[in-house]
């Protein structure tokens, strides 16, 4: 009852916020919104599955661009284009993870680090249906009902996106399958000696965030109402993985302080320092795994930990 | 057929490149399990270094190249002592001196970028720009200066792992840590020579690889990719498996964009479908790693 109140509280203030920026901070607000999303369900895949995976922000773009073909190139209806979206998303994953979860580690990372860079030649080279280089423009989200949804209300969707992954990933972290993937993660041999099915506790764990990755790139659509391949490149998968480090993985504050940290901090340093905010990145990735490995949430939670004895 | 000799010798040289790379992620990954992404980044901080010595300061080749190799050890064995070893004395978990390279890639490549500015630069060739010719056998000299000096590092790498008392350490810290450091190996200085050897050797491949693509800051990661294909198509365990995978690599992407009918952009696909497919069918690659012998 009380995790209820909480997101709906979450849900009003995250609104009332929609409607107090202008059209540059409101372009802002959306995409921290929808780094949060996708740092929250990389978070369940590297932090609480243990899985290292270059291929989240891929599923980021595939949901966007299937949503895009879905609804003006093959022509579907809004509600069947979001079902058949998250259907090539799911499928896609699946035909990603049943062959690669079997692979140990960093391998898993290197097939899905090679899928990732595939997925970008497909695009560039995909003709009409994907738009080339160029990538698909000049579309607005269909009508709702006979609403356009635009403006503040459009972020009121990306708000409930955000609460909505926030909510599965919380189920299923409290669940028996939250607690068999951190037990896999752990160690592969005595999870499956206490009878968890450790290849399908994987497999499913990748669908998974790999759909609610996907679902957020269909909402991402329409942010800027275009997809093309830059947007979608593999900077953006390194990206997500040191937020999810710096702000502590395996767990969601964590994933929300390094999205928030590091989706504002080339705001604050490109004054200073113009355009290399990446170098400070990597300065804070190094220095965060040499000297926090628990990230910046665990400094939190050794303060927190600090007072309470006092 | 001299068309297709010519693509062959064009594609030894980049396979050589490959192969250089490979072993660049074979001489740390063999015996301390870390796969180091940043080996791509070391080859382009050395395009780099080819660039200031060569065509900035115009020193005679050997001298240069010389310099830029023994600069890019030191870079290797710093990257080891700062970024590496505090987490293995930690006792880190293995994944953590993996993330800490990943962010040095990012380090590395950010650096240069902001020191030599975005735009590519220019790196002479050993022998001038020039093409050679050996009966049916034709390609320009930096083709055949790559092969050979590849095949000379190859040679001597075989020789260290196989002759020294040094490689052979490596081996046994490959195969058992403990029993090595049981046996009186320097762990930690088998650990540090694995960077400073491999950081020697992606420099040179990025060195040899700068005349034919320039140095660009950007041309880390492509190189690390294909290095890493190269290594799983031969076979993580063995040297000789750097060579072969690299080669096989640069031949099946040269035959595809010079023959099958698909667009060139496609094309770029091939050595990315060639590792997933490696990974899925046989992930200890061609060449077996050797077992403990007794």
């Amino acid at each position: 009852m009380k995790s209820i109140a909480g997101f709906l509280l979450a849900a009003l203030v995250l609104s009332a916020l929609a409607f107090m920026l202008g059209s540059y901070q409101t372009d802002v607000y959306r995409k921290l919104l929808l780094w949060i999303t996708l740092a929250l369900s990389y978070n369940f895949l590297f932090g609480i599955a243990g899985q290292v995976a270059f291929s989240h922000f891929t599923f980021y773009g595939i949901g966007a661009y299937a949503m895009v073909i879905l609804l003006f190139q093959v022509g579907l209806p809004l509600p069947l284009a979001i079902v058949a979206g998250i259907v090539v998303c799911v499928v896609l994953a699946l035909v990603v993870a049943i062959p690669a979860t079997r692979l140990e580690g960093f391998y898993l990372a290197l097939a899905t680090l090679a899928f990732a860079q595939l997925f970008i030649v497909v695009l560039n080279e995909g003709g009409s249906v994907t738009g080339g280089p160029g990538g698909l423009a000049n579309y607005r989200l269909p009508d709702i009902l006979g609403v356009r949804v635009t403006g503040p209300w459009y972020t009121v969707v990306i708000v409930f996106l955000l609460l909505g992954t926030l909510a599965v990933l919380w189920r299923l972290d409290r669940s028996w399958f939250g607690r068999a993937c951190r037990a896999v993660r752990d160690d592969p041999q005595a999870a499956q000696a206490m009878g968890i099915n450790v290849t399908t506790t994987r497999i499913v764990a990748y669908a998974v965030t790999s759909a609610l990755a996907g679902v957020a790139g269909m909402v991402y659509a329409f942010v800027d109402n275009t997809v093309n391949p830059p947007i979608f490149g593999l900077e953006n998968s390194f990206l997500l993985l040191f937020m999810v480090i710096v702000g502590g993985s395996g767990r969601p504050a964590g994933a929300i302080v390094g999205a928030i940290l590091l989706y504002l901090m080339p705001f604050f340093l490109s004054p200073l320092i113009g355009h290399h905010h990446a170098l400070v990145f990597g300065l804070v990735m190094v220095a965060v795994v040499l000297f926090q490995p628990k990230g910046l949430i665990g400094i939190w939670d050794g303060w927190t930990a600090r007072r309470r004895l006092t | 057929m001299s068309d297709f000799v010519e693509l062959m010798v064009g594609a030894a040289a980049s396979g050589c490149i490959y192969a250089l790379v490979a072993l660049s992620y074979l001489l740390i990954t063999r015996p301390t399990g870390i796969i180091n992404f940043a080996v791509g980044e070391w080859a382009m901080v050395a395009a780099f270094g080819g660039f200031l010595a060569l065509s900035r300061f115009e020193l005679p080749y050997p001298i240069g190249m010389a310099i830029v190799l023994v600069a890019l050890a030191v870079v290797g064995w710093l990257t080891e002592r700062f970024a590496v070893r505090p987490l293995v004395e930690k006792g880190a978990p293995p994944l953590a001196p993996i993330l800490a390279l990943l962010g040095m890639l990012v380090v590395f490549r950010e650096l240069v970028s902001v020191t030599m500015g975005p735009d590519p630069q220019p790196v002479p060739p050993m022998f001038g720009y020039g093409r050679m010719e050996l009966g049916m056998v034709a390609g320009s000299y930096q083709s055949f200066f790559i092969i050979g000096v590849t095949a000379a590092v190859f040679g001597a790498a075989w020789y260290f792992f196989e002759r020294t008392l040094a490689g052979r350490s490596f081996e046994a810290v490959a195969i058992d840590r403990r029993a090595a450091a049981l046996m009186g190996i320097n762990l930690r200085r088998v650990t540090a020579l694995a960077f400073a050897g491999s950081a020697g050797v992606a420099g040179l491949a990025g060195l040899l690889v700068s005349p034919n693509v320039s140095a660009h800051y950007l041309m880390g990661l492509p190189l690390a990719i294909q290095g890493f294909t190269a290594l799983v198509i031969g076979g993580v365990g063995r040297v000789e498996g750097a060579l072969l995978g690299g080669l096989i690599l640069a031949v099946a992407e040269q035959v595809t964009v010079r023959y099958a009918p698909i667009p060139p952009g496609l094309a770029q696909g091939v050595p990315l479908v060639l590792l997933i497919v490696f990974l899925l069918m046989r992930p200890t690659g061609l060449l077996r790693a050797r077992e403990s012998r007794a």
